[in-house]
């Protein structure tokens, strides 16, 4: 008896150990990725904290710190607050909207069942294999300048609607689609108008898929660099990526530390927000995103 | 009274209220566009002239299937979306098997939450988040590799976007670095919609892991890496952001891409030759479109 336990002991021991050795291995390989997607941005962080001189180089850790960068960009860069706020103003509206029609048609489609809603919904899907985005472009210039809408802020946002209109219908149409029909009939037979229907039923139920819409919207509309350079040349009507993207360091304005200060205020919101809508978020992905 | 529908062409006046801001954008925007973008290539048109644009039939998509940078330049976006497109799926697909397996629920968020950061980052400040990693001269890989590791100087320690055959392998790593969260989420929510008990049979059964992944997760996922990989070569061959970025306007840049060649002819050279630009854009078009439909039936033959 003796024997044996000591036996299923040491084997239980062997299997333990091979465990926590494959444990250890897993944990080791996922965190070195984690570190490849963390080390740059801290790498900037860093870079808006760094001296002058120490920005000259690459390294992590500088000989001196200086944090007046955050100041210095607000108070000398006299373009940066028009910057700023073009890049909330069209962000906002953007999705404001877009997410407002994606509602809308999402449910159409699939509750109020219209006839041509299988070819919507084919044109809508066939439109994200097509480079719509770069061949359109070409026109889209055409119609804004036929618009009068070259260099206008306000502009920007027609173009930016479209960017994931199709995505974001199909979004919520994969949402509303987990949505029980009778529950709409029910509250259809109760005397709900449509809209009723929508705003107490339907909207409550799909606040995952929202929030996925919302999120990747936000994320095209802030970070859009293609349509704002071609349809705007000046500085002041642009959102802040454009002119991030054509800041070149050296010694004045646009050294860069102060450079790394602009892209830490223009990249934290993004990130804050999404850390506090992540377990929605996730929901969200995993119940209709993913399955278009 | 409420029974009396008022219906355009057989639909609900409810339904059209609830379907237009959607179909009116989408056909203004992208229906209208690409319409507009086939019939321009068939013409003369310029922006900047008064005289009506002249039809002149296949003459612009003669000039362009004639024109070597044409072929040089789709081939260099397929050499990119070469590069590109194994990479984002294996790295996030090994990853996401990691991280299903991770059993604390809290660790698990954090993994996930981590992984998902670079998907949250606008495209354009990847683009300058990279452009400072491969900086010449305060990038921090030049760093490492001269002052860490002295495996090079300064003055030959690589030039990574400066239009050397580096150039599309480190704008590759740079896309798959922001795809490598997004795509393991993807594959994560694939891994759970398996259920639980059939690694658990194949292992009780004898098998190692290895044929757990080849036989029994793989085959589940294909659905998923089958969207991902058409979506992604999409993508892929369409870049055009961060070429005008890194690269601008070099013809012998090798980010100079169908894409950079069409807006180059479109906004950039004095001649605004938006014919041209358009028929350059529908060739290249058409070419994805043939690849897509061909890479759908690959994957479509398997089932």
């Amino acid at each position: 008896m003796a024997a044996s336990s000591s036996e299923t002991n040491r084997y239980l021991k062997q299997k333990q150990n091979r465990v926590l050795r494959y444990a250890v291995l897993r944990h080791s390989v996922i965190i070195f990725f984690l570190l490849t997607i963390l080390l740059p941005l801290t790498w900037v962080l860093m870079l808006s904290i760094k001296s002058l001189p120490d920005s000259m180089r690459g390294n992590f850790w500088p000989r001196r710190f200086d944090f007046s960068h955050y100041g210095y960009v607000f108070d000398k860069i006299e373009t940066l607050p028009y910057n700023l706020f073009n890049s909330i103003y069209v962000t906002g509206a953007t999705v404001l909207i877009t997410t407002f029609c994606a509602v809308l048609a999402g449910y159409a489609l699939v509750h109020l069942k219209p006839r041509g809603g299988p070819f919507i919904v084919a044109i809508f899907l066939s439109s994200l294999y097509f480079p719509t985005r770069v061949v359109s472009i070409i026109t889209v210039y055409e119609i804004q300048d036929y618009l009068g809408l070259i260099n206008s802020t306000s502009g920007l946002i027609l173009p930016y609607i479209t960017l994931n209109l199709a995505i974001s219908v199909l979004i919520m149409r994969s949402i509303f689609q987990l949505v029980p029909h009778e529950l709409i009939d029910a509250a259809r037979i109760d005397g709900a108008g449509p809209w009723r229907t929508l705003w107490v039923v339907g909207l409550p139920l799909a606040k995952n898929g929202l929030v996925v819409v919302i999120i990747v919207n936000f994320v095209t509309a802030w970070g859009e660099y293609l349509l704002c350079a071609t349809l705007s040349n000046d500085q002041l009507v642009r959102t802040m990526p454009v002119v991030l993207a054509s800041a070149h360091g050296g010694m004045g304005q646009w050294a860069w530390p102060r450079i790394a200060a602009v892209y830490i205020i223009v990249v934290l919101p993004g990130i804050i927000a999404f850390t506090f809508a992540q377990r929605l978020f996730f929901k969200g992905l995993m119940e209709g995103a993913l399955k278009t | 009274m409420a029974s009396a529908k008022k219906t355009i062409l057989g639909l609900d006046l409810n339904t059209w209220v609830f379907l237009l801001p959607a179909l009116l954008f989408f056909a203004g925007y992208q229906l209208f566009p690409i319409v507009r973008v086939v019939w321009i290539s068939f013409t003369d048109f310029k922006y900047l002239t008064n005289d009506p644009p002249n039809w002149v039939g296949f003459a612009n998509y003669i000039e362009a299937v004639n024109d070597p940078l044409m072929w040089k330049s789709l081939g260099r976006a397929a050499y990119f979306t070469v590069l590109f497109l194994p990479g984002t799926i294996i790295f996030p697909l090994l990853l996401a098997v990691l991280v299903d397996r991770v059993r604390n629920a809290k660790v698990a968020t954090v993994y996930r939450v981590i992984l998902l950061i670079p998907a949250v980052i606008p495209s354009t400040l990847v683009f300058v988040l990279w452009k400072w990693m491969y900086n010449y001269q305060i990038g921090p890989i030049n760093y490492f590799l001269v002052e860490i590791m002295e495996w090079f100087t300064y003055r030959n320690a690589p030039q990574w976007l400066g239009g050397t055959d580096l150039t599309l392998p480190s704008v590759a790593i740079m896309e798959i670095w922001w795809g490598l969260g997004y795509h393991s989420i993807f594959f994560l929510a694939g891994l759970a919609a398996i259920p639980k008990d059939l690694p658990e049979a194949a292992r009780v059964d004898g098998a190692n892991e290895w044929q757990v992944f080849w036989y029994v997760i793989r085959p589940r996922l294909q659905p998923i890496m089958m969207i991902l990989v058409v979506l992604r070569f999409g993508t892929a061959m369409a870049v055009i952001d961060e070429y005008l970025i890194f690269g601008g306007f070099n013809r012998a840049h090798p980010t100079y891409t169908w894409t950079v060649f069409m807006y180059d002819q479109a906004f950039k050279t004095g001649l605004w030759r938006q014919g041209f630009a358009a028929s350059i854009g529908m060739v290249g078009a058409v070419v994805m479109m043939i690849f897509v439909a061909y890479l759908v039936y690959i994957f479509r033959s398997k089932d």
